[in-house]
């Protein structure tokens, strides 16, 4: 697929014509040329990115439904978007295309999952009090969805806590099953497991398929595999994982403009009764069908993976030599960066996708969420830099181990991502902005004769990510409002 | 395929290197109304009347060969408004993460204070912004479940709607309200229709079964403008009738209304209201307001995709609904201008869409020897016009087939109706169409379809002829 460029005629060169298949670094340049040039952007993994070329395309399908809607919906919609199912059934190397749905996103998905079980405690099939079962790290819309579609239901919520930083899949594997276990206690009956496959914050891979046998083995009724992340950032082969529901956003990872997922949910032993929440004239045609009309919208995000698969091909190795290439140049930097600021990654290599997370120097200071989530700002409006910032609460042992060991007082991580539109300039710019920054304050300290604090020290004030030394009161720097 | 180009250039194929340059370019062939990417709003000038060739050039996207009389299906967008969702959704592409920060939800809030005031809402509270009014209503019934659920209401407590609501609406009141076992009662109204009267009767009928047995009627669902057929509805009257006989909750489905018909929440008066603006506001695909009163009693809605925003507010939680394109959400103060370039506006365009369409029903309804299914004052700018008994539209898939055949042997698109004739009548019309008209529709189109039909009727052509 894809046609070999012949460059070599344009300048009227009578040799042999030279077939450059691959993209070219101009081509590849011009394919991202609508990013904003002055911005380091190291966040792929949360709103993803689109090639121009499939910007095109989509517009093509656009534009073709405002000519003719009418036309447009009785002779074209539908087969595109059985297509679109069609090559993503192989992708994911699904057993048959019903069991794909394309959805906007893992959000929708999730709430199509979880609104199915809501109507079974609602029909009595679900007793009061059974178990739908969590990470601590999920996605905070997944978990505003089960209160709303569980709990509101009578069900209750078992939430696995997962340790981070980590040093390798064994820890999740043991935290998993004693969470499943408690679980269970009392005689619960678990009806749901939902796990990620790539977790967002903190970001790491999930040894899924095991955990899927491990629900199977302790008797879960089913398993909902949320992967936004997956497709394009790791090897996915739904039948190998075994879960009954998996879910993964094409706009993350896989070149496809937002927005569109697909949720495959296995045949056996029986295709279960998921409807959209959104009903159409298609109730009741199976789930594929009813998401495939859910009213006038614009469905042409949905139509375009026949051409990001042709984009695709224009990269050696195809999606998994992208997805090779991203994942090594992503530790690469990460290491470098780790290197450059004294600290660490939060996971071994192996459980980075094509994103890792970076530990930030202690001395920032980030003590919350909303410390977090302001330097975060501060490095978009004051540096250009586009990167996400977790704050890691510290465990009891780390406090009162204080003295020296700097590494086990990181409490902001950074998640970078590699796409394959990223250089390395743009880790630098992070690079240089966090040591500008730990410049800053080190000389704010000095001209105020203040003894630097690289701890956390339980009763002391904070703001904006910064420590006020309450005995001196002084503020010492503040970071946004 | 390239579209012609017209004067603002929006619509033209869009290659890698033009996208680029929409980033940097700020006037395209110097046109002002084109909104800018990057730089703030430069001093706005005063919107000039349009012009005949400047309203073709805004509509020049559509394909030439149709006669396009069916605007209430899927609606229109001008092209400077497809431009102004361009520089939308660039705008994201290019940072993504400083648009949701920064950008998303103060748009979003926009355009609802644009709607309360053109709706003449109390508080832009009321006001949320959904896909469609699909999307609304099962935003509507699905509380209705939960109410079901949860035991605020009966077992055999009853919902009641039109016989003549809209296929989605049907299929969501058995998906959220039979499936939670509630009951649903059909108000079974006549058409062709000669006045108002004939659909209180039937809907004050319908109310009573609804209480019969100590029942309680939950939600009533009414359109504003049916689909098909498709008449102008009393809501106000109906609405008014569901008070006194003490309806818990009024739902009034009005998909086409807005643009298209007078929209007064104040006046009135239903619970909840939805319409699309694609549909008559030249919105593009896809965007509609549901409209939720601020009452004593608040109903507790839902947006049905759980976002982070769940608990804030069902016009907060609609803003967010996961990563997806919001920019078709976003152009209402695009369209604003747009309205004001025409006499009177959007209540100008409405009349004006109202006297040509019913204009050209008569003209078709006189050549062909029929009528129209109901008093122009019963039509906003759809009117049905029925169609000669001789074509023998026998079902609705010969009422599909022929719509068809209209489509690729004659390039009319037109939507038309199925009417099963009462007992004892004599040469029944059986077959009716839904003429729309909006601003770029012009005679020539209703002429083709005249003729299209005349040749039909010469050819004596019937429906038994088209193949399934």
């Amino acid at each position: 697929m894809g046609e070999p460029y012949e460059d070599s005629h344009l300048n009227g060169d009578s040799k042999k014509p030279e077939l450059s298949f691959f993209i070219t670094e101009s081509q590849l340049r011009e394919e991202f040329a609508h990013h904003q040039p002055l911005v380091a952007r190291i966040n792929n993994g949360s709103f993803g990115s689109c090639p121009a070329s499939i910007i095109a395309a989509q517009r093509r399908w656009q534009l073709k439904f405002l000519q003719q809607p009418d036309d447009f919906f009785v002779n074209h919609l539908q087969s595109h978007i059985l297509h679109s199912r069609t090559l993503v059934k192989h992708l994911i190397n699904a057993d048959d295309v019903d069991e794909v749905s394309i959805v906007d996103n893992a959000t929708t998905a999730a709430a199509i999952v979880l609104q199915h079980v809501g109507w079974a405690f609602a029909k009595g099939r679900f007793q009061k009090g059974d178990a739908v079962v969590m990470l601590h790290c999920a996605f905070q819309a997944v978990k505003k969805s089960i209160e709303a579609y569980v709990t509101r239901a009578g069900g209750s919520v078992v939430v696995v806590q997962l340790p981070f930083p980590l040093s390798s899949t064994e820890e999740i594997v043991v935290a998993f099953r004693k969470g499943l276990a408690r679980g269970k206690a009392n005689g619960r009956k678990v009806r749901l497991a939902i796990i990620d496959h790539i977790t967002s914050m903190p970001c790491v891979v999930i040894p899924v398929r095991e955990l899927v046998r491990i629900c199977r083995e302790e008797g879960v009724d089913q398993v909902f595999v949320d992967a936004a992340h997956a497709i394009g950032s790791v090897h996915v082969d739904v039948k190998d994982i075994g879960a009954d529901f998996y879910v993964s956003n094409l706009h993350k990872w896989f070149f496809c403009p937002p927005s569109v997922a697909f949720l495959h949910c296995r045949k056996l032993p029986v295709m279960p009764d998921l409807h959209h929440p959104v009903v159409s004239h298609e109730y009741g045609n199976g789930l594929a069908i009813e998401s495939a009309w859910i009213g006038t919208r614009d469905y042409s995000s949905q139509l375009v993976v026949p051409e990001v698969l042709d984009f695709i091909d224009r990269f050696e190795g195809g999606i998994e030599g992208i997805r090779k290439r991203n994942h090594d140049a992503v530790v690469q930097m990460a290491e470098m960066l780790a290197k450059a600021w004294g600290t660490n990654l939060g996971s071994p290599p192996d459980m980075c996708p094509s994103m890792a997370m970076v530990g930030l120097p202690a001395s920032l200071g980030i003590s919350s969420d909303a410390d977090a989530s302001k330097l975060r700002t501060h490095l978009r409006d004051h540096f250009g830099v586009e990167v996400p910032l977790h704050y890691q609460a510290p465990k009891e042992n780390e406090i009162e181990a204080e003295n020296g060991d700097r590494d086990s007082l990181i409490t902001g991580y950074a998640r970078i991502s590699h796409q394959v539109y990223n250089t390395v300039d743009d880790y630098h710019k992070f690079r240089d902005a966090i040591n500008q920054l730990v410049q800053d304050m080190i000389k704010v300290l000095q001209r105020m004769g203040c003894r630097p604090i690289n701890k956390t020290h339980k009763g002391h004030n904070h703001e904006g990510g910064v420590k006020i030394d309450s005995s001196k009161g002084e503020k010492l720097l503040v970071l946004g409002d | 395929m390239f579209l012609s180009r017209s004067l603002h250039e929006p619509l033209s194929a869009t290659t890698s290197s033009s996208l680029s340059s929409m980033a940097s370019h700020h006037h395209q062939n110097g046109d002002s109304t084109v909104t800018t990417t990057h730089s703030p709003p430069s001093k706005k000038l005063k919107p000039t009347p349009i012009t005949p060739s400047e309203l073709l050039a805004e509509f020049s996207h559509h394909q030439p060969s149709t006669a396009r009389i069916n605007n209430g299906s899927f609606g229109s967008c001008p092209a400077s408004i497809i431009s102004a969702q361009r520089n939308y959704q660039l705008q994201y592409l290019e940072q993504p993460d400083d648009f949701y920060f920064n950008r998303l939800k103060p748009s979003i809030l926009k355009t609802r204070s644009i709607i309360k005031d053109l709706i003449n809402a109390d508080h832009v509270d009321e006001i949320s912004v959904v896909d469609n009014a699909t999307t609304a209503a099962a935003i509507v019934l699905q509380h209705i479940t939960w109410s079901f659920f949860e035991s605020k209401f009966d077992k055999g407590d009853t919902a009641v709607m039109l016989h003549y609501a809209y296929g989605a609406v049907k299929k969501s009141v058995q998906a959220y309200v039979t499936r939670a076992g509630g009951e649903v009662i059909e108000v079974k109204l006549p058409f062709p229709l000669k006045s108002n009267d004939e659909i209180i009767t039937e809907f004050k009928k319908a109310l009573e079964k609804g209480k019969s047995n100590g029942r309680k009627i939950r939600l009533a669902v009414i359109d504003h403008v049916t689909s098909m057929p498709c008449v102008v509805i009393p809501v106000k009257e109906l609405v008014k009738i569901c008070r006194d006989e003490g309806v818990d909750r009024i739902f009034v489905d009005a998909a086409h209304a807005i643009g298209c018909t007078e929209v007064d929440m104040q006046d009135i008066g239903a619970d909840f209201y939805t319409s699309n603006l694609h549909k008559w506001f030249f919105c593009p695909p896809s965007v509609a307001f549901l409209y939720c009163r601020k009452t004593d009693k608040v109903a507790d809605l839902h947006h049905p995709v759980v976002s982070h925003e769940y608990g804030n507010g069902l016009a907060v939680e609609s803003a967010w609904i996961g990563t997806r394109d919001y920019s078709a959400q976003l152009v209402l103060p695009e369209v604003m201008d747009f309205l004001s370039r025409f006499e009177g506006g959007i209540d100008g365009i409405r009349k004006r869409n109202h006297e040509r369409v019913v204009e050209m029903g008569e003209m078709l309804a006189e050549a062909w020897g029929t009528h129209l299914g109901s008093p122009p004052e019963m039509c906003a700018s759809l009117a049905m016009v029925g169609m000669p008994a001789c074509l023998g539209i026998s079902s609705d898939s010969d009422a599909l087939k022929l719509r068809t055949h209209l489509r690729e042997c004659f390039g009319v698109e037109v939507p038309i109706y199925y009417r099963a004739p009462n007992d004892g009548e004599f040469n029944p019309i059986t077959g009716y169409a839904r003429i729309s008209h909006q601003v770029y529709n012009t005679t020539e189109d209703y002429y083709k379809f005249r003729d299209a039909v005349n040749k039909l009727v010469n050819d004596a052509f019937t429906c038994t002829l088209l193949s399934d």
